[in-house]
């Protein structure tokens, strides 16, 4: 999916003309002049509509329970398509309204509880689908009209908090109001979608049903289609120049706080959505499920897509999603994390060619220490050895028997601030400096991080946070933003 | 009577703490006007070394004398927690002074982030306790003086008296100092600052590092009566940016006088508020609700300017 | 740049793919086709490894992962016990995702835990439906096997009971040996506090004590404002806790403020290196096994492995547990000659009997219910060293 409009054709030569953008006309104009079979296929990849490379993505996603029958990743995908809305959601306030909304998950919360109240034993409502789905989607887009009311008075900071409020304020009272929520207690048995005169099972023996699956990408092709409409819409073009400057937009009277509150409205309706499809999946509904780290999650992900591009964040939450469930795993973690780092040195290495050197430095660092460290006490080596690629890395790294109690804080901060001295140095002491910092990291990797996987996840998902906002604020596919001074 | 000044000496020492985490927003907002979401875990960062420093020191039983274990304890957090200030500002925010101010907010939730999990990682999610009870026989808690029938313990004294020793040298720094002034004047207006040969570097770094010791210090003084874990920072957090807001962002008296309010607010719902049947604790959602209608209504809060903007 | 993204995409999804290749290998999963008893068996563990309770993962893992060194290879089994970490913070969602994992894996023929009554209720009906029988070693809550309103499904075992006997043990305790008055009683806004709160209020209120209930955030960490509300001629005050250094800093506010009333805590509580203000009661499944005969062995082995921790009540029930689904696997295996399958394992748990129980005498289960028969509450006083003692 490509987010460029396929007629941005050529540009005349000579340079920019008048009316156009520089900074747009040069940036395509540097796309030009790359040649070669690379260039060629990036260009015709970019002439495919965007609703074609939609309809390629869902089939090669539907195609998935087909060619993989494990329950467990279904549920992954499942989840990865929640992801997918919820970054959808959450680019409306951030991309497109430039919004900071913290209590975006809140809206989630509700939608699933509004779908676990109207379709339960709890109250003893059970509205069909048809009904319910469409009522929880107005019940969210109303709340979120009505929290985005502050968004008339505050900006920016201020905002955050009053959002960030109400998220605790929607944990109090879905925690505190027995009678309405069941408190801690949550809502059992929620009922299971009801379509086309079927209940949908969330699992044959125990393993996930794939329908909730096909449901979740049914309201995901509807969700993106209807927002790009959206987007390309006088609206969507207002909500950009509101991002943009709001003040200009104001003075160009637009209905500015109107459109903060549409913005708001519509995020809150796409995460009400989701979260009718999060309660009929459980079956149920909790106070903690809504919680801050699904906040960041998501954050993480529309910032890494791109903050303003559809295609962007599904990107992003493609990537974060299936990572932070491999994360979990010991033996795919170890995996990610090399190909992470051989990845992140290739990708320096397009500009500067010493880099190769620093990857066969490391390597031929590694196996000396190994040596020596395995020469001076064979328990420094001794640790776990396992078969295949970990098998060769155990080669590598030192894997101590016992890890003193010292080393793990130690060997963190020391790797820590190993990377930031390299981001302060320039050049030849850069590539001197990276040899060891990228060695430690591997042993930080190996013996810290890997025996603790729900701090390492988030870790990881912290350092992507700043280190996007300082290196590619705009993330994978977002536009870049030409700063008007 | 009894009740009301127990929660009185509970809002003084809740709101001393919230007062001091409160006044490192305020200082960082008024020279970057950047909300610091990484504080609350800068603060945890503190009770963490704080108690690293106690329990290195002999722990219940101390090995040097009683004022000097606490001074060397609170100092240690002060300590971490500035050098982490400083790290966190020259890597995480100072690359993004340029940016859309969303950028750096953002980059503050991944700092915050961050700190809590590798913090878990490396010292695990189990509660650390500053055995206070047990120093010499609980001295510090049998000590101090009555107010009528309640008992006033030493270790509240003194986390309360060295709050506002510390809040005093604040002031006294912010305007009667070189640093002090330069750091009014970035506040006032950074680029007419720089061009009067203000080093606008150095007083961001110097604000980190008083806000990041006065967090330090918060978190010693909380931790030294009550469990301090990895998790707490985000509470804490939450709790002395709203103190921030509602003295008024950007002023210091407003951030102590926020963080008194809120340990006031604090104490008194949760005792005075009465047990509903269902198990309902609508304690917190009072306060939520008044700051929700505090920032709608007043957002400058109680010290504060209304907001200006240039064009 | 456009190539850098590009290359970074290719790169993202070589290693996502790579790594999912990794170890998943798990094709159609056929759990009536019989898992031959030769190969690799795996355990899984559920329970809060990292977050609040992680302390009580933790220890689990530890005893479980003795329990599987003691006894696969004398029961003829080749076992791999791994952990899966729900976290109590997190809600639902990990303890739904891992029973997924599980039921995908057909080297699980059993499953020990969830250890949280949380993760219990959103996990058992998929285990179920897989016909996969799962031992929880701590997880108490009286509606999962008692009652009209199961929040479990009968593929749940436990092999500590629940809080229908704690509650009454404890308020009887009360009534019959500290002859109490005044009894306050605090919850924490989660499942786990409410039900025995509960449990504990009406037991007393039958014996004619009377009772002032307080309610905190889970989230409180200062209970200052909260000991006001202690009424000074209190005697004790329940605080059904999973948090250990809570019920310490709440028994020294209550002596800080003068009040003469004693902390007495949960099974959650259980945790001496944590909760030791003196004169504080404990009550928990199981008893202090450093005190029966037959498990000196099991203890010194455990310690060998871990120096320098002191044996806690949350993980014996784990070797038990352990103990339990590998001798059921191992008795499925004799009686599906070589092969065996989850639903054989998942009746044969409850022929399941064991001669030298960790928690003292021998284990078999209820014929009424997946609880243990018999099995009953401890009470600890906390003693002047910090030790605890049986009272009860």
């Amino acid at each position: 999916m490509s987010d460029s409009t396929p007629h941005s054709g050529h540009i005349p030569a000579g340079g920019p003309a008048v009316g156009q953008d520089e900074w747009v006309a040069r940036h395509a104009e540097r796309r030009l002049i790359r040649g070669g079979p690379l260039g060629t296929l990036e260009d015709r990849l970019r002439r495919v509509p965007w609703w074609a490379w939609l309809i390629v993505f869902l089939a090669a996603f539907s195609l998935l329970p087909v060619v993989e029958s494990s329950g467990y990743v279904r549920r992954v995908a499942f989840d990865t398509v929640l992801y997918m809305l919820l970054a959808l959601g959450l680019n409306i306030v951030v991309g497109w309204g430039g919004l900071l909304d913290l209590g975006y998950v809140a809206f989630y919360g509700i939608g699933a509880y509004a779908y676990a109240l109207l379709a339960s034993p709890h109250y003893g409502i059970h509205l069909p689908t048809i009904v319910a789905v469409p009522a929880v989607v107005a019940i969210g887009a109303v709340v979120g009209l009505m929290l985005g009311l502050p968004s008339w008075r505050l900006t920016g900071d201020y905002l955050a908090i009053v959002t960030l409020f109400f998220l605790q304020l929607f944990q109090t009272i879905a925690t505190n109001a027995q009678g309405l929520t069941g408190g801690p207690f949550g809502i059992l048995n929620v009922d299971p979608f009801h379509l086309f005169g079927h209940d949908l099972a969330v699992q044959h023996g125990g393993v996930f049903a794939v329908s909730y699956l096909y449901v979740a990408l049914g309201f995901f092709a509807v969700v993106y289609v209807a927002l790009r409409f959206v987007n390309e819409s006088r609206t969507g073009r207002a909500w950009r120049s509101l991002r943009e400057d709001p003040l200009a937009a104001e003075a160009m009277g637009m209905p500015v706080n109107w459109l903060k509150l549409l913005s708001f409205s519509f995020g809150a309706a796409v995460a009400a959505l989701t979260g009718t499809l999060f309660a009929a999946l459980s079956a149920s509904v909790f106070p903690l499920s809504f919680y801050f780290v699904l906040l960041i999650t998501v954050y993480t992900m529309v910032i890494l897509g791109g903050a303003g591009s559809q295609a962007g964040v599904v990107a992003g939450a493609l990537i974060i999603g299936p990572l932070l469930e491999l994360l979990r795993d010991a033996s795919k973690s170890r995996i990610i994390f090399f190909v992470a780092l051989v990845g992140a040195l290739v990708l320096m290495g397009r500009r500067s060619r010493p880099v190769a050197i620093v990857a066969v430095a490391t390597l031929v660092l590694g196996f000396l220490v190994h040596a020596v460290a395995g020469a001076i006490d064979p328990s420094w080596v001794a640790g776990e050895h396992q078969p295949g690629f970990a098998g060769f890395v155990d080669h590598w790294v030192i894997v101590p028997e016992h890890l003193a109690r010292w080393i793990p804080p130690v060997s963190y901060v020391g790797v820590i601030g190993a990377a930031l001295l390299c981001t302060m140095l320039r050049g030849l002491p850069r590539l001197v400096a990276l040899v060891p910092t990228l060695y430690l990291g591997a042993f930080v990797w190996e013996n810290v991080m890997l025996s603790k996987p729900e701090p390492a996840r988030y870790i990881v998902l912290g350092l992507i946070l700043i280190a996007l906002m300082i290196l590619r604020p705009n993330g994978l596919l977002g536009e870049r933003r030409v700063e008007i001074i | 009577m009894d009740t009301f000044i127990q929660l009185t000496i509970d809002a003084l020492t809740l709101g001393s703490v919230y007062a001091l985490i409160a006044l490192g927003y305020t200082l960082v907002y008024g020279v970057l006007k950047l909300l610091n979401f990484a504080h609350g875990d800068v603060f945890m960062v503190g009770s963490f070394a704080g108690f690293g420093v106690f329990q290195a020191l002999g722990g219940s039983d101390p090995t040097v004398p009683l004022w000097l274990f606490l001074s060397l304890v609170t100092l240690a957090g002060m300590a971490v927690c500035a050098a982490l200030g400083v790290a966190i500002e020259r890597f995480a925010y100072r690359p993004l002074r340029d940016a859309p101010r969303i950028a750096p907010l953002i980059s503050a939730l991944g700092v915050s982030f961050f700190l809590a999990n590798s913090m878990q990682l490396l010292f695990g999610a189990a509660p650390r306790t500053y055995d206070t009870f047990a120093i010499h026989n609980a001295v510090l808690y049998t000590s101090g003086f009555d107010i009528g029938n309640v008992h006033m313990p030493l270790l509240r004294v003194i986390t309360i008296v060295a709050a506002f020793v510390l809040m005093v040298a604040l002031w006294l720094v912010v305007n009667r100092t070189q640093a002090g002034k330069a750091m009014r004047a970035t506040s006032f207006d950074r680029e007419a600052a720089s061009m009067m040969g203000i080093d606008v570097d150095r007083v961001i770094v110097f604000t980190f590092v008083v806000g990041s010791a006065l967090a330090g210090a918060a978190g010693v003084f909380f931790a030294l009566r009550v469990p301090t874990t990895v998790s707490i920072g985000f509470v804490a957090g939450l709790k002395g940016f709203t103190a921030a807001v509602i003295g008024g962002i950007g002023s210091i008296p407003g951030a102590m006088a926020g963080g008194l309010l809120l340990g006031f607010a604090e104490s008194y719902t949760q005792g005075y508020f009465p047990y509903v049947k269902d198990h309902t604790q609508w304690s917190d959602l009072v306060i939520f609700v008044i700051l929700i209608a505090f920032m709608i209504f007043r957002p400058q809060g109680f010290f504060g300017r209304a907001d200006i903007r240039k064009v | 740049m456009r190539k850098a993204i590009v290359l970074a995409f290719a790169l993202l999804a070589t290693s996502v793919a790579a790594a999912s290749a990794q170890g998943s290998g798990s094709a159609a999963d056929k759990s009536a086709a019989g898992y031959s008893c030769s190969k690799t068996i795996t355990l899984p563990l559920v329970t809060p490894i990292t977050g609040g309770a992680g302390f009580l993962g933790t220890e689990q893992a530890s005893w479980a992962k003795l329990a599987v060194q003691q006894w696969a290879k004398k029961l003829g089994l080749k076992v791999k016990l791994v952990t899966g970490d729900t976290p109590v913070e997190q809600g639902a969602t990990p303890g739904q995702a891992l029973a997924q994992k599980y039921v995908a894996d057909k080297s699980v023929l059993a499953v020990l835990g969830p250890a949280t009554s949380g993760a219990v209720a959103v996990s058992s009906s998929t285990y179920f439906a897989a016909k996969l029988a799962h031992i929880s070693p701590s997880a108490t809550r009286t509606s999962f096997t008692q009652g009209p309103k199961r929040d479990a499904t009968p593929a749940f075992f436990r092999d500590v009971p629940g809080d229908y006997v704690q509650g009454p043990t404890d308020a009887k305790f009360m009534i019959n040996k500290l002859k109490v008055k005044k009894v306050v009683i605090m919850d924490f806004q989660e499942p786990y506090s409410l039900g025995l709160a509960a449990a504990v209020e009406n037991t007393l209120k039958k014996g004619g004590v009377s009772t002032t209930r307080l309610s905190a955030p889970n989230t409180t960490t200062d209970y200052s404002a909260y000991v006001t509300k202690v009424p000074s001629d209190a005697d004790i005050v329940f605080f059904p806790t999973q948090k250990p250094g809570d019920a310490q800093t709440f028994a020294q506010q209550l002596i800080e403020q003068g009040k003469k009333a004693k902390v007495f805590g949960s099974d959650g509580s259980n945790d001496s290196s944590q909760f030791k203000q003196p004169g504080s009661y404990v009550s928990n499944f199981a008893p202090d096994i450093t005190g029966i005969k037959s498990d000196a062995a099991i203890i010194a082995a455990w310690k060998k492995q871990n120096p320098n921790k002191s044996v806690g009540s949350f993980g014996p029930p784990a070797y038990g547990a352990a103990q339990i689904a590998m001798t059921a696997i191992s008795m499925a295996c004799k009686a599906g000659h070589g092969s065996t399958t989850r639903a054989a394992v998942f009746h044969t748990i409850k022929k399941v009997r064991i001669k030298n129980w960790i928690l003292g005498g021998s284990f078999r289960w209820s014929t009424k219910s997946n609880d243990p028969l018999n099995a009953k509450f401890y009470i600890f006083q906390i003693q002047p060293n910090g030790s605890y003692k049986l009272v009860g």
